[in-house]
């Protein structure tokens, strides 16, 4: 099939001092087509993050499997996990999360130094992400010299330079005015055009509607998997 | 792989001047000290072996013992005379045996005037203080009876009286005396204490007792030097010493001696140990200082890893490995101890030969310390940054990247 991603049964649990077990995702199943533009939305605490720690790889289920690429990633390794985050993963954050102290050309070929390339390489595939991202003439400044939206650009080159299959992006919009979140979704629109398949998760209605699909979960399960527009409709 | 690591090290550290600066001042301090030390440690073995082999081994000193007036040393008893040094060498193990008088007199060359240290003894020194004759010939058993006015010259006299002209053949004049240069002695350099050994002039005693100090008892010495024969015990050969002298001295059962027997080489080797504990002694206090310089690397690695917790974070979730974040924290407290050491030796080198040259010693540079000193740099790089690294590699990426 055309899945990149693929969960079933998955179960996360955390457990707390007194060994008191909490459920936060219970028995969620979903698959997700290349090319898919999905956004995850729920209440505040429904387990959307953890949802997207283990999607991104940053986390491993309790329980179930997640075949991601067509491969099973519930049990591998730490060092395995980042390998596949490093090929597989782009991320973009809510707090953009760039090293204040480097460049920006050294913030965006960042995931090529882990993929083993060489300087000119790197050099030269961060420049290719920084125009497409429209930050030409900024590559040798510093993150702080930056606005947040400009930021978040960095951040959205710096997940697109290793050339992933998926981007990943938790509230990406959540600390930009409205203004620059549409910017930085019509963005995201457009890699989705290009084939990018995107996950993103946001509490934010306008922010959802750029997306195609929604997946909304409430206390750790799936409560909604369908059309956006369909589900805004029904809600209003 | 490896520039590109030492590359990321040195920007960490350099978005933090002050404190990767005063990081490494702690290792520079440390490793400048040991060598320092070290250096000083082996000046001391160096100038303590010189001058015992300047002095010559297997040595016994007499000298008349020091006559005690309520508890305070007021003068020696005249009780050593040249017979007593020449019957020593009747014993069993004694190889030569040599008088000292000791007098200071003003010598004149031409115009030239020098203070001159005057020892008057036997032909026997030259083979006890293992003398050298550079030009020249030694007076004899000969010129001692007769009290020829024949000397030899040290090269420091030589050079105060006659600058850079030959003084073997020429005529000094001492208290209006002339005495022939028959000799010039061969340079030794400093003894243990500093002293000049090189400004002496040597001559029989008996010219010095007659010519010089014009005494009625030609006979009194200061002291005298036994060299007793290498594979002799020299304890007992001091007691043979001790028991002939006081035969000759008529001291009777239950009296005390009116001399003593100095066991000079017994002596030498209690200054040798004391140095050398010295030596190890400083060395292990200078050590101190880098193992403080070295918890300075390992508390300032802590703090840099909580510090960019975040970053760690970020560096994970992009794909780093394990092995990336480790070796990225262990090479910045390499580096800082690597830098350090290379300033710490740079300047302990430096210092010690500064200080040997005004204090007109020759401080050695050997190659040990320096590699020594590179060694434990990486040790200790290694060492202070390996629980630091290894707490960052073991972040947990979600928490590092929800941190503040
Ligand atoms: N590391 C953790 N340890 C314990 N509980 C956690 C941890 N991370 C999240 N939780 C809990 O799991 C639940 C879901 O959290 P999260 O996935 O962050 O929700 P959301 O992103 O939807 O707001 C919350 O109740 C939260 O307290
Ligand atoms: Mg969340």
């Amino acid at each position: 099939m055309g899945n990149v991603i693929d969960i079933s049964r998955l179960y996360k649990s955390y457990f707390m001092d007194g060994g008191l077990e909490q459920k936060v995702l219970k028995d969620v199943n979903f698959s997700v087509q290349k090319g898919e533009f999905v956004a995850i939305m729920g209440p505040s605490g429904s387990g959307k993050s953890t949802l997207m720690n283990i999607l991104g790889c940053l986390d491993r289920p309790t329980e179930g499997s997640y075949v991601l690429d067509g491969k099973e990633v519930s049990g591998l390794n730490d060092n395995q996990l980042a390998a596949v985050r490093n090929s597989k993963i782009g991320f973009v954050f809510q707090n953009f999360n760039l090293l204040m102290r480097r460049s920006i050309a050294d913030n965006v070929s960042l995931p090529l130094i882990y993929a083993g390339k060489n300087d000119a390489y790197r050099r030269e595939r961060a420049m290719v992400y920084i125009r497409k991202m429209n930050l030409d003439g900024y590559e040798d400044r510093m993150p702080n010299q930056l606005s947040g939206g400009m930021q978040q650009r960095v951040a959205i080159a710096r997940a697109l330079v290793n050339e992933p299959q998926i981007i990943f992006a938790d509230e990406p919009t959540g600390n930009l005015d409205s203004k620059t979140s549409d910017e930085i979704m019509t963005l995201f629109t457009e890699l989705n055009k290009d084939g990018k398949t995107i996950v993103l998760v946001t509490h934010e209605p306008d922010v959802a509607m750029y997306a195609d699909r929604l997946i909304r979960i409430s206390d750790g399960q799936k409560e909604y998997d369908g059309s956006v527009r369909a589900y805004m409709e029904r809600t209003s | 792989m490896i520039w590109l690591i030492i590359k990321e090290a040195w920007l960490s550290l350099s978005s933090h001047k002050l404190r990767s600066f005063l990081t490494t001042l702690g290792i520079i301090i440390g490793v400048s000290a040991v060598v320092m030390m070290v250096a000083a440690g082996q000046t001391v073995s160096l100038v303590i072996n010189n001058s015992f082999a300047s002095m010559g081994g297997n040595l016994l000193m007499i000298h008349p013992s020091f006559v005690v007036t309520s508890g305070i040393k007021s003068g020696q008893r005249p009780s050593i005379t040249a017979a007593d040094v020449e019957a020593t060498k009747t014993l069993r193990g004694v190889e030569a045996a040599a008088p000292i008088v000791r007098a200071t007199a003003q010598g004149v060359y031409g115009a030239n005037n020098w203070a001159v240290s005057i020892r008057g003894t036997t032909p026997d020194l030259i083979t006890v203080n293992k003398w050298e004759i550079e030009r020249g010939e030694p007076f004899t058993e000969k010129d001692v009876k007769s009290a020829s006015p024949y000397v030899l010259i040290g090269s420091t006299t030589a050079n105060e009286l006659f600058g850079f002209a030959d003084p073997v053949g020429q005529t000094i004049r001492i208290k209006n005396v002339p005495f022939k240069v028959v000799g010039l002695l061969a340079s030794k350099g400093q003894d243990l204490m500093g002293n000049d050994q090189d400004d002496v002039i040597l001559m029989p005693y008996t010219t010095v007792r007659q010519r010089i100090q014009g005494s009625r008892i030609p006979d009194r010495v200061h002291f005298g030097y036994i060299k007793v024969a290498d594979d002799e015990d020299l304890e007992a050969a001091a007691n043979r010493v001790k028991m002939l002298l006081r035969s000759r001295h008529n001291i009777k059962e239950g009296h005390d001696d009116d001399f003593e027997v100095m066991n000079m080489t017994a002596m030498v080797n209690t200054i040798k140990t004391v140095g050398l504990v010295l030596s190890i002694l400083l060395a292990a206090i200078a050590s101190i200082s880098l193992i403080v310089g070295s918890i300075g690397i390992m508390n300032m690695m802590l703090v840099s890893v909580t510090e960019r917790t975040r970053e760690i974070g970020i560096r994970k979730a992009l794909g780093a490995e394990n092995r990336w974040i480790m070796l990225q924290f262990l090479t910045e407290s390499i580096m800082i101890s690597f830098m350090g050491s290379i300033l710490g030796l740079f300047i302990g080198i430096t210092t010690s030969q500064i200080v040997g040259y005004i204090m007109e010693y020759k401080v050695p540079i050997s190659i040990w310390p320096i590699i020594l000193s590179f060694s434990v740099a990486v040790i200790v790089g290694v060492l202070s940054g390996i629980i630091p690294a290894y707490k960052a590699m073991k972040l947990d990426p979600i928490e590092a990247l929800r941190y503040q």
